[in-house]
């Protein structure tokens, strides 16, 4: 992921003068820690929002000229657009993706292929001890900011990279999204109905899972530091993070040498390991409303005759044993979705758990917005305003800790929005050089 | 832990954890600890952990050590084995006595059945971390439901997202235990942050992991398109759910493999690579028309584009397809196999699988950390403990605190 051409235009960002958004001290245990944040798109911005979330001043560097691809896509309320019929010319700060993933960040904008933008650049280094980003291997480089320079300007700092394939190799510059490392690391083959395409992934796993490990590397590196005082340069490859998630399949191949690539696999929603049936998703009553089932043992498949009322197929002696019923999937599946097709996925859901049997209605975002209790009693998701885009929900942390809380001060940070506050408050510019840094296309 | 982690030092290096784990998420947990330095000890019933008894088995031979599940999710712990009976118990309380973090996946009727009371625990050993990473958390109306990673992925929102273009087909779990690995993430990212508090604090912590809600935020657009335009993403093949159906962006190779390419309209300059790609194969036709410069033509004649490129790969195999889209600056990959990894050049030049020491000499090749430090070297993959490996040594260590009579 290549910064483009940048252009030398220069407005000074947009000056909001309102006191609640303004850069406050922040709250948990990475309060204190500065982030020089070179990440966009979403492996990075999710990674470093986790630092944000908990305490860090993470500022985030943008290109007005390359705008950061989740401020680009059409998730903008009351405009519903799928990806390909995006606005080409679409306000910057309009977009819901952008304010979910940068919430709790500052923003400033620094044009990197300006030389005076170079200087800033490494000026907020210099005040930073963790310095972060997600480009292919070497466009850090291509700006100077190697290990040993960012170690020039900030001794201790922890330097991570977050790419597709990693910052060696040869493949260190191809270009990566979710769907490619999926692809790549083999995380999309195994998934789907045997002996066609596969169904993969309906969206970037591994821009969550990836920024997920990122972030544990930071946390990492910086509890070691905290005892080593030293820093480190961290290189996480988002494929390595997708094959080290295969599973045992992968361990199926390496030790048994039992390829993937033969009938029957992937297995669907099919469990062979162990052999639980009925294992699937199953239709309910609603527009494509399905709930999923997990019966592993005679005790569990017990208690599901038992709910539905002990029909007469359920004695018949192909499901007798768990084997059985393994064996004979495709007539049994047949016999409960039956039963689950006249029933709401709720409905069917809490019926079984209330009895001890494995099943969960498939719950859309709607479902976990508006009804799902486990969800409101976590208080998962959060609103924060926001200047152009008003009132928003946000995916909050999945953790509840006895003494920590997320330290949520504000909502994403218009393009270039901190730009007097970092240059002059942090680096001690004075107004009149920012002023001049933007009329020279520099910020 | 502090005072034995040293310059080269894995992070975790002088962590001890004690891990009562009977699912992947708290067992991959386990493995990211045991995998960068700590000490996880895996407290596990005479019978073994559950995962022991699930294929696939090395060799196809069924037994107490040969699951190839519990090789993946507990390589480089080590293996005490407990009872329930009163003398067990003690032992357990005494490991945990002396362990930084309490490791659990019980649920709340579970944690009763064995008799663990978590307040008691942390007031017992106020430096004491315990991580509990559950299927729906500790609290709440579904605190005591049961999981699978199936069942997980359903009720988490993930799975709505997965499956085929054609809505008869149920959504369709992706394969590798992918709820319980999101459930693990959170569970990591927790604990360190619980780890850098106890730094400066001096002061362990509850930290309540819900692999429920940690798939509810792990579904990319599906709750920003529900935040912002309220509207629900409808399931694709192999592609982004979206409000609307897109096209494919699986390609059929001559080589019947497949690639993954997604071709963003809005961008010119992969635009004008493709087409210029496509003119030097001769297989551009008319994309080179100069209204196609034009984002709204290209949107409006999208099918037509999608078919030339349907052709374009259908003539090319899908090495080829790659390593030359990828030159041309075009995101492609390859739907690559398990398999197809252990020869994957970059992985080799990256040294990423390494072989995994096996009592029969055998040399198998296994991932090694993808966390890389220039701060330590990668560590060398161990092996999963065998059932009760290490349980004499661990309960010999503990006798003398035993004998003394370790408060529970």
């Amino acid at each position: 992921m290549e910064v483009g051409h940048l252009s030398t235009g220069g407005e000074i960002g947009p000056l909001v003068d309102d006191a609640p958004r303004r850069p406050r001290a922040r709250r948990g245990p990475l309060s204190g820690i500065r982030v020089a944040d070179f990440c966009w798109m979403g492996v990075g911005s999710v990674a470093t929002r986790m630092l944000a979330d908990f305490g860090a001043e993470v500022i985030k560097i943008e290109h007005r000229a390359r705008l950061d691809t989740p401020r680009r896509l059409p998730i903008y309320k009351d405009d519903p657009r799928s990806y390909g019929t995006e606005d080409p010319n679409p306000d910057p700060n309009k977009g819901g993706l952008f304010n979910n993933y940068c919430r709790n960040k500052l923003g400033v904008t620094i044009n990197m292929r300006s030389p005076r933008g170079q200087e800033l650049a490494e000026k907020l280094i210099a005040k930073s001890s963790v310095v972060t980003e997600n480009f292919a291997a070497g466009v850090m480089e291509r700006w100077g900011l190697t290990y040993e320079r960012i170690q020039e300007l900030s001794p201790e700092a922890i330097y991570a990279h977050m790419s597709g394939f990693g910052q060696t190799g040869p493949y260190s510059s191809y270009r990566s999204y979710g769907p490619i490392v999926q692809a790549v690391s083999g995380l999309t083959f195994i998934s789907g109905l045997p002996d066609r395409e596969p169904s993969g992934w309906g969206f970037s796993y591994m821009d969550n899972q990836a920024a997920y490990f990122n972030s544990a590397a930071l946390l990492m590196a910086i509890m070691q530091r905290n005892v080593t005082g030293m820093g480190t340069e961290i290189d996480i490859s988002a494929v390595e993070a997708g094959i080290s998630l295969l599973g045992p399949d992968l361990l199926d191949v390496a030790v048994n040498t039992r390829p993937t690539r033969r009938a029957g696999f992937p297995r669907g929603n099919r469990l062979e390991y162990p052999r639980a049936a009925p294992h699937g998703v199953y239709p309910c009553a609603g527009e494509d409303r399905w709930v999923a089932i997990a019966v592993f043992d005679d005790a569990d498949w017990v208690r599901l005759v038992e709910i539905m009322g002990g029909p007469a197929w359920a004695a018949d002696p192909r499901f007798e044993s768990q084997q059985d019923r393994f064996a004979n999937q495709d007539a049994l599946d047949a016999h409960l979705s039956e039963w689950t097709r006249s029933r709401g996925p709720h409905e069917v859901m809490h019926l079984l758990q209330r009895a001890g049997v494995c099943a969960g209605a498939v719950q859309d975002a709607r479902d976990l917005n508006e009804t799902d209790p486990q969800v409101a009693h976590y208080d998962l998701f959060f609103e924060l305003d926001h200047p152009v885009i008003g009132p928003a929900r946000f995916e909050g942390t999945p953790i509840r800790f006895s003494r920590i809380e997320q330290d949520n001060w504000r909502s994403a940070p218009l393009l270039g929005e901190d730009n007097s506050y970092v240059f002059t408050e942090v680096l001690g510019l004075s107004q009149d050089e920012v002023r001049e840094l933007a009329a020279a296309g520099a910020i | 832990m502090s005072e034995t982690v040293g310059r080269d030092a894995a992070p975790y290096t002088g962590l001890v954890v004690v891990e009562l784990s009977d699912d992947p998420a708290g067992e991959q947990t386990g493995k990211h600890l045991a995998e960068l330095g700590a000490d996880v000890i895996k407290v596990e019933p005479p019978e073994g952990s559950r995962s022991r008894r699930t294929g696939p088995f090395a060799g196809d031979v069924a037994g107490d050590d040969t699951s190839l599940m519990f090789w993946t999710y507990n390589a480089g712990k080590r293996s005490v084995v407990l009872d329930g009976t009163a003398s067990g118990r003690a032992a357990l309380q005494a490991l945990i006595a002396r362990a930084d973090v309490l490791l659990t996946t019980l649920r709340p009727s579970e944690l009763t059945a064995a008799g663990l009371d978590f307040r008691q625990l942390l007031d017992a050993h106020p430096r004491l971390i315990v991580l509990s990473v559950t299927p729906f958390g500790l609290e709440g109306p579904w605190a005591d439901y049961r999981t699978s990673d199936l069942v997980g992925l359903a009720a988490g929102g993930p799975l709505m997202s997965c499956g085929y273009d054609d809505h008869s087909i149920p959504p369709i779990r992706p394969g590798g235990n992918q709820g319980y690995q999101v459930a693990a993430s959170f569970a990591h990212c927790g604990l360190l942050l619980a780890l850098i508090e106890r730094q400066q604090t001096g002061a362990g912590q509850l930290v309540d992991v819900s692999m429920h809600c940690s798939l509810a935020v792990s579904g990319e657009l599906a709750n920003p398109y529900w935040f912002y335009p309220r509207v629900l993403v409808q399931r694709q093949t192999s592609r982004h759910a979206q409000p609307d159906m897109t096209q494919p962006a699986l390609f059929r190779c001559a080589d019947d493999r497949w690639i993954y390419f997604a071709l963003i309209l809005a961008e010119q300059k992969p635009w004008e690579a493709l087409v210029e790609w496509m003119d030097s194969a001769g297989l551009a036709v008319d994309l080179t028309d100069t209204e196609y410069s034009n984002l709204t033509h290209r949107q409006q004649n999208f099918h037509h584009v999608q078919d030339l490129i349907e052709v374009f790969f259908l003539l090319m195999d899908s090495a080829t397809a790659y390593h030359e889209g990828q030159r041309r600056g075009l995101p492609i990959g390859p739907v690559q196999a398990p398999e197809d990894l252990f020869d994957d050049p970059h992985l080799a030049a990256r040294k990423f699988f390494a072989p995994l020491p096996g009592d029969e000499g055998a040399t198998v090749l296994v991932p090694t950390t993808p966390f890389r430090f220039s701060s330590f070297p990668v560590p060398p993959p161990r092996p999963a403990p065998r059932l009760g490996e290490d349980t004499a040594e661990i309960l010999g260590g503990l006798s003398e605190e035993l004998a003394r009579g370790i408060p529970g």
